[in-house]
């Protein structure tokens, strides 16, 4: 760690100061604005709200579809991240542990998507899905993200069982317990860590996707919390009230469970692929 | 070990069939719907290289193409000297003995937490030119002259989508470059302090070298994801990348071509996928620097 002396120590305090207030003033006066009326907004921008209202909270939450954007985006960030847990982990276990053919080149070829956006394959995955009737549909999502999220996690959950000593499965093997009983006995106790790393990540990830619902998904009723409040954007441009309330409440579970978590958050966004 | 064949099947397989059905086909299947001319529903029709001709010979589309493109290119190198530059600037403040440091490292995360399209909305809300809190700070504090149309002037649209993505994204460059910087041996900064090394001296000599590869797969990372931009720009200036196509983007000038939006021409799948391999073509040396630099690094480790 760098030593400052107390001059340094006053300055880097400043700027440090200067730049949270940069950071924090935003978010502040989002959740001030969205207490306010319309005319509060215009007329006093940077006072606090006059009352502490619950009415833009109300009809923000009916009228954006707050509720079933939660529900749509926890159901899919959930279903994905258990999907992406199981099939990351088998895999990176198969190419960690064991010998085979083409172990290596599966573990390069597994790795081409961290250099390729899912993005640039948006069409045909587009149409692929259309084929089989998934596309607006909370499953067709669900697959998706798996599959986009497997290089990374491989990536990461491989880094972490090549950790393993091979001694204990090798003991585990003599014992008598077959692959599946050496992964889930003796491999996945020990990588916890890496785990929880990826369930977090890869949550976030999808939880903060806006692309792919934007392109898959047309009926309201399935709408992510970030499709829903983009919709609520578009037909409420004038409702500056409403338009923050409902920014306020789609942005507030994240930043709860941030800074509850922020500790395994900083971990997981910093353990990734990069070093 | 070796292992049986099924339970190769069960481990590899399911990551193997979704990975390649979903993302390795796909990408290359674009390359092949480049050369047809599709609305998305009908008839393909083959078109050859056409579409690769309306992106590279003169013409209205090439022009729009290379708007974009020069924009793309603007973005990365203003949004690498932001990220990255300050960034560092800040890791090492963070990196520094200070009480707090912990807490301000939240802080700084905390935005990037936040879904790109959100924050975008956020701030079109901000930088309103009449109402928006912008403005009306500057109003404020005397500066009412700086006072402008942010969003709404081609001078000034893009740096401002850009400074608006630094302003979200920066806390996840601080915090790489600040695991980098404490990942250094503690001794070598104790012994540079004993030799009598000022702190510049210390951090050109010694951080900014040995934090070197890091900040490098940052600025491979960066080219990746600013060549893919999109939600930044949708949520400021919508599909049309106003005012005057002046914060169009390959992203957003993709969206358009391939899915329509209020008030483009046809939807071409073909064409869009045309524009999606020539980002593919742009990124791809970079991107397989990127894999054999991982993949070194994990036969090393």
């Amino acid at each position: 760690m760098l030593t400052l002396t107390k001059y340094g120590k006053i300055l880097v305090y400043t700027l440090l100061a200067i730049y949270a207030t940069l950071v924090l003033v935003p978010f502040f006066m989002m959740v001030s604005n969205s207490f306010k009326s319309m005319r509060d907004i215009y007329l006093k921008p940077f006072s606090l709200p006059s009352e502490l209202s619950l009415k833009n909270i109300i009809d923000a939450w009916n009228q954006a579809g707050i509720g079933r954007g939660y529900l749509n985006s926890l159901m899919i960030a959930g279903s994905a991240v258990v999907g992406i847990v199981i099939i990351a982990s088998f895999f990176a276990f198969a190419i960690s542990k064991y010998e085979f053919r083409g172990r290596r080149f599966l573990f390069i070829y597994s790795m081409l998507g961290l250099a390729f956006p899912a993005r640039l394959a948006i069409i045909p995955i587009y149409l692929l899905l259309r084929n089989v009737n998934l596309t607006n549909s909370r499953l067709g999502l669900i697959i998706i993200y798996i599959a986009v999220n497997i290089p990374f996690s491989v990536f990461l959950l491989k880094n972490f069982i090549d950790g393993v000593p091979n001694e204990l499965s090798e003991a585990a093997r003599i014992d008598g317990a077959n692959p599946l009983q050496i992964y889930r006995h003796v491999v996945l106790p020990l990588i916890k860590p890496a785990i929880s790393i990826v369930s977090i990540v890869s949550f976030v990830n999808v939880w903060n996707d806006f692309f792919f619902p934007l392109i898959f998904i047309n009926d309201r009723s399935k709408a992510t919390i970030t499709l829903a409040v983009s919709i609520f954007f578009g037909e409420y441009a004038n409702r500056w009230n409403l338009l923050f309330t409902s920014l306020t409440l789609a942005i507030a579970p994240t930043i709860i469970l941030f800074l509850i978590f922020s500790r395994q958050f900083i971990a997981g966004m910093t353990q990734g692929a990069i070093k | 070990m070796k292992l049986a064949k099924r339970y190769l099947l069960l481990f590899v397989l399911p990551a193997l069939i979704l990975y390649t059905l979903f993302i390795i086909y796909p990408l290359i299947n674009s390359l092949f719907l480049s050369l047809y001319s599709w609305p998305g529903v009908g008839e393909k029709t083959f078109v050859g290289l056409d579409n690769f001709r309306k992106v590279f010979s003169s013409g209205a589309f090439r022009n729009e193409v290379f708007n974009a493109f020069w924009h793309n290119v603007y973005f990365y190198i203003l949004a690498a000297s932001i990220e990255i530059g300050v960034g560092f600037f800040i890791a090492l403040m963070l990196a520094s003995k200070i009480k707090g440091a912990r807490m301000f490292r939240n802080i700084v995360y905390i935005p990037n937490m936040i879904p790109l399209v959100l924050v975008g909305f956020m701030w079109s809300l901000y930088l309103n030119p009449q109402v928006g809190l912008v403005n009306q700070f500057l109003k404020l504090i005397g500066l009412g002259g700086l006072a402008q149309s942010w969003l709404g002037q081609e001078s000034t649209a893009l740096t401002t989508i850009i400074l608006v993505n630094a302003w979200r994204n920066i806390g996840f460059y601080v915090l790489v470059l600040l695991a980098a910087i404490l990942d250094i041996n503690p001794s070598l900064l104790e012994a540079a302090y004993i030799d009598g090394a000022s702190n510049w001296k210390i951090i050109w000599r010694i951080i900014f070298p040995l934090s070197f590869s890091t900040v490098r797969t940052l600025a491979i990372l960066l080219f990746i994801w600013s060549f893919n931009v999109f939600d930044m720009i949708y949520a400021l200036e919508g599909v049309q990348a106003g005012p005057y196509r002046s914060t169009d983007v390959l992203g957003t000038l993709f969206y358009r071509t391939a899915f329509g939006g209020l008030g483009s021409s046809a939807i071409d799948m073909g064409l869009g996928a045309t524009i999606t391999v020539f980002i593919f073509a742009i990124i791809m040396p970079v991107s397989i620097f990127y894999v054999y630099l991982v993949e070194k690094r994990q036969r090393s480790a």
